[in-house]
Parts: C-alpha cells; structure tokens; sequence
C-alpha cells in the first residue's frame, strides 16, 4: 500500500482511478459550485470529485468539491482498490486501527513557506476562493479543514493535541467564527484557556492528506493522537511541519495553513449553517478567531465540501470513521459485538449485529453504545441484530426488524439522554429519548416468540454465487 | 450597503474579484452576514431575503453562548 502524501497527490490518485471530473466551463461562484457538489451527492455512490479551475471573476481559483464523496473515492483514499465493497473497506479500517499509534515524522521546509501573508496583510478573501454552499447560510464557511489545537495545561502533550474538522465562518479577512460542540475535544481546550485567562493557539490546515481528513472527523478519546491514527490507517508515518506562529504540529503537505488564536472569552453571533444534520442550524453566540498568518502553497488548491440532506460528502467522510471505533469501544467489554453500521448522520442511528450470550444481551449491547464517548451525543436508534444479519445491507436489517421485533418487549426506551445539540428533533436542545431496538431472536432463558426454525440459505449458494459472477461478468 | 438579513445600512466591501469589477463581497458588521453581489436576489438584496432567515437586534442579543465563557480560575465559584 502506498500512501498519499497531500491533496494533490490525492487528486492524481482519483484522476488515475477515472474519479475525477475537471470542469474546465466557466462557473458562477453561486450558485454552481455547491449546486454541482450537490448535484454529484445525488449521482450515486460511485461520484467522482469535482475540480473547478475556471470561476468568474477569480485568475488563479482551483477548487476542489467531492473529493471523498463516494464508496470508490473513499477506497482511494485508505489506499484500497477502488471497488472494494464497503464493508470490506470498513473491515480493512479496523484492521489497521489495531496498528495504533503510528509516530509521524517530521520534516522541515513545508511547501506552505512559499507564500506568507503576516499581520495586517492578513486576508482571507485574497487566498482562498471562498463561496456559499447553503442559500441560508449566514455567509462564506470553512467545512473541510482540519483545527489543530493543544491542552494549555499541557502544551508538550502531543497526545492531547487535537485534529478536528469543526465549521468556521469567515466573518473578515482574519476573522473566523468558531462552532466548538461541547463533547468536541477542542471545546475543552478552550474551557481550559479560558479559565486560565488565556486566548488559545490554532492551526487550520485547508486541504490535505485524505486520511488526515477522514481521522479529522473520527470520534477517537481525548489523549489520542489523531497523527498516529492517521499513520495506522495510512500504514506509514504521516510528515508533519511545525506551524510557523505557533509551532503546533501541521500536515507537512498542506495546501494553506492559517494560524492565530482562539479569543479568549469572546463570544459573538454565528450562523445558521447547514449542518450535516440536513437542517440549519445558528443563532448562537460562538467562539472567535483571529487569524494572524497564512502561509500557503504557489497556487493553493481549495478542498471544500458541500454538506446538505443525506447523504452528502460528509457522510462517507464521516460514516467508516464513525463505525471503527464505536466497533472498537464495544469489543472491549463485549467480544460478542460482530460489527457496527453506525454511518446514518454521524452514528444518530446505529445498527450492532452480536452473538447473544444470555436473554437480554443484546440490549445491554445497545444500551451499551449509547454510554459510549461518542454514544453520549449520538446513538439516539440503536437496532441491535444477530451475527447473521449484515447490518450493512438494509435489507436484511429491514427483515430483521419485521420478523424479530415484538414492539410490547423488545424496545428498550429511555427519556432525558444527551443529544447533539444539533440533533433538530432534541427538546430542550441537548436532550432527546432513546431507543435500543433489540431485533435479535431471543436465547434462554429468554423464550419468547417461534424464532428456533429459521429459513437459511442453501449450503450450495455460496458456490452457485461465484458461478453466476463470472457468467455475468462475461456479457 | 443594506444587509439584507438584517437591515442595518453600515454593511461593507471586504473583497472584490481579482479580475475587476465582476463582484464584490460585502460584509454586515452588525450580524455578520456576508454575501456576493452576483448571487441571486434571495441572497443579496433586503427585499427578496427569505423571512425564515431574517435577523433582529434581539436574535443578536439573546444569543445564547456555545460554549458558555467558564469562570476564571482565580474566580470565587
């Protein structure tokens, strides 16, 4: 497996696969470019990225939309052939977060020393070809970069660096809104400046190496090391440069590289953004940044996403990212847990296929995930099946839940658990009901229902399937 | 400049198009909201803004804060 490096070599990769569409048309800023993102989240999950070099009324704008917007783009990613079916992609996924930690390397001379903007010749506007992906968003938005921030309380503790995707707002050429959810790690970064006074360096890295982008957005613990994750699931280091201003570790091959400070103490209106909920959401009073350099590669490529009703971009971003380690999580107590499909809006709804042990296990298995770190704020469903239901294939996860689920006793419903904030169904905000749908036959001592003589599949289909794959292959 | 979102009368240009006179980025200091002059009416112009979207000074004031400011640690609790 060889590993991408940057964006740009990301870009040939999916260039090589036939993944990439160059639209070389002249394009309006709005509505074209998020209406064409749109348009290929709508395609299939086969979409190609899309890369624009011609937009009216910029010189030099390259942007690129989509770029991990498909089952194959994602494959390309993670350095897998293109047609790997999904649940092999999600299989290779675990497999390599076994590998945990893999130390980064660094390297001096980052290609983003090429071009500097310092202090009051900070501006925004004159490096990144910015545009609004959303008609009520309540401006021009950061969706795909990856934040780094550290622990005031424990500046050298790389481990408790952190990488996350998180919105920004561009509010003025060195201005960003900042929207730190409050499970999000760099929300308690914040808290901790912010007692001690303090405003809190960051580092936000536009346009990189893919798996630094999908590690970007996976729920992993506090003290570990996005980089390392990413140099597991990458199966080599990742190369990193220290940021000029504030010698936080960054993607050596980043594209732009702003650094600044997270205000301390500073709050101010922020929003709406249309979330990867599929419903706007804003009219908060939200953190600051200032942004007091940009160093940025010659001719800086924008990666971008456009996010909206599922599924979208974000959704193959996110959804491998969020089943491995809530997979992870639940193995540790339960060995029984076969798989997770937790890829429905960031893990909201969460599909765990188990060996039951005992009557009432696989509740215990569902209410389980939802205590999980990233069950606190998600998990809200939770359908819970035996290991011979691939809770990747809906239909069977549909057939499970028609003929395994008795409603009078086997939902398991809980009042008053934490919710995203985002979730638009919460009521406060924050707070929401859930519900473990247990789908499995039931075990002794368990004995409900006549779930003991199930239909299965001939023993010959497995050697008729391989048959009838070349037959049809030949035509 | 009218933002359209909100109405005050002080919004500026904070950006215009490297190939000249193609459009120009405007900025409302009051709500923050940012728009393009070539983006449609509904996104540019006061009069075809949707309502559903529309901001008032008290949406500003009574935001609340996320995350809230905590204490200072010298700070009795």
């Amino acid at each position: 497996m060889t590993a991408i490096e940057d964006l740009r070599g990301f870009l040939d990769a999916l260039d090589r696969e036939g993944q990439l569409v160059r639209v070389g048309e002249p394009v309006d800023c709005e509505p074209d470019l998020a209406a064409a993102a749109n348009a290929a989240a709508r395609l299939g999950d086969k979409a190609p990225a899309l890369y624009f070099t011609l937009v009216n009324g910029f010189t030099n704008a390259r942007i690129v939309l989509n770029a991990h917007g498909s089952w194959p783009n994602h494959a390309i990613a993670m350095g897998m052939d293109r047609d790997t079916p999904v649940r092999e992609q999600i299989q290779e996924f675990t497999r390599r977060w076994d590998d945990h930690p893999v130390a980064p390397v660094h390297r001096g001379d980052p290609p983003f020393l090429e071009n500097v903007q310092e202090g009051p010749d900070v501006d925004l506007f004159r490096v990144l070809p910015l545009f609004r992906v959303n008609e009520g968003d309540g401006g021009f938005f950061l969706d795909k970069a990856s934040v780094i921030s550290r622990d005031p309380d424990h500046w050298d503790d790389t481990g408790r660096q952190n990488v996350g995707i998180y919105r920004l707002q561009v509010k003025g050429p060195n201005k960003l809104g900042l929207q730190p959810g409050t499970i999000h790690d760099i929300a308690h970064h914040l808290r901790i400046g912010e007692e001690r006074g303090e405003d809190v360096p960051v580092a936000i890295a536009v346009g990189n190496d893919p798996v630094v982008s999908i590690v970007a957005s996976a729920p992993i613990a506090y003290d570990q090391s996005e980089y390392e994750m990413a140099g597991a699931l990458r199966g080599s280091p990742v190369t990193l440069a220290k940021g000029p201003l504030t010698g936080l570790d960054v993607p050596w091959g980043t594209e732009v590289l702003l650094e600044g400070v997270i205000e301390g103490r500073v709050r101010e209106f922020e929003g709406p953004f249309g979330e990867f909920t599929g419903h706007y959401s804003g009219g908060r009073a939200m953190a600051v940044i200032r942004i007091d350099r940009i160093s940025y590669r010659d001719d800086p490529v924008f990666e971008h996403l456009h996010l909206g009703r599922a599924w979208t971009e974000i959704d193959y971003l996110m959804g491998p990212a969020t089943c491995v380690p809530l997979y992870q999580q639940l193995k540790e107590d339960f060995p029984e847990v076969v798989a997770v499909n937790a890829m429905y809006t960031h893990g909201l709804v969460a599909i765990v296929s188990v060996r039951p042990r005992q009557g009432g296990f696989a509740r215990a298995v569902g209410l389980r995930a939802m205590t999980s770190r990233h069950g606190l704020g998600y998990c809200k469903v939770v359908i819970v099946v035996d290991e011979d239901v691939d809770p990747f294939d809906l239909p069977q996860v549909m057939w499970a839940l028609s003929t395994k689920v008795n409603p009078d006793e086997d939902m398991v419903h809980l009042s008053n658990m934490s919710i995203l904030p985002l979730d638009p169904s919460s009521s406060p905000v924050g707070v929401s009901g859930k519900v473990v749908i247990d789908a499995t036959a039931p075990v002794a001592p368990d004995v409900r229902g006549r779930h003991a003589h199930p239909v299965r599949d001939h023993p010959d289909t497995d050697r008729w399937l391989r048959w009838l794959r070349e037959r049809t292959k030949e035509r | 400049m009218i933002c359209p979102r909100c109405g005050d009368e002080g919004a500026a240009t904070v950006a215009v198009s490297p190939v000249p006179g193609v459009w120009e980025v405007v900025l409302c200091s009051i709500c923050h909201y940012t728009w393009r002059t070539t983006e449609p009416p509904r996104q540019s112009v006061r009069e075809s803004f949707p309502e559903e979207f529309r901001i008032t000074p008290e949406d500003i004031r009574d935001a609340v804060e996320l995350p809230p400011v905590p204490p200072l640690r010298d700070e009795p609790r």
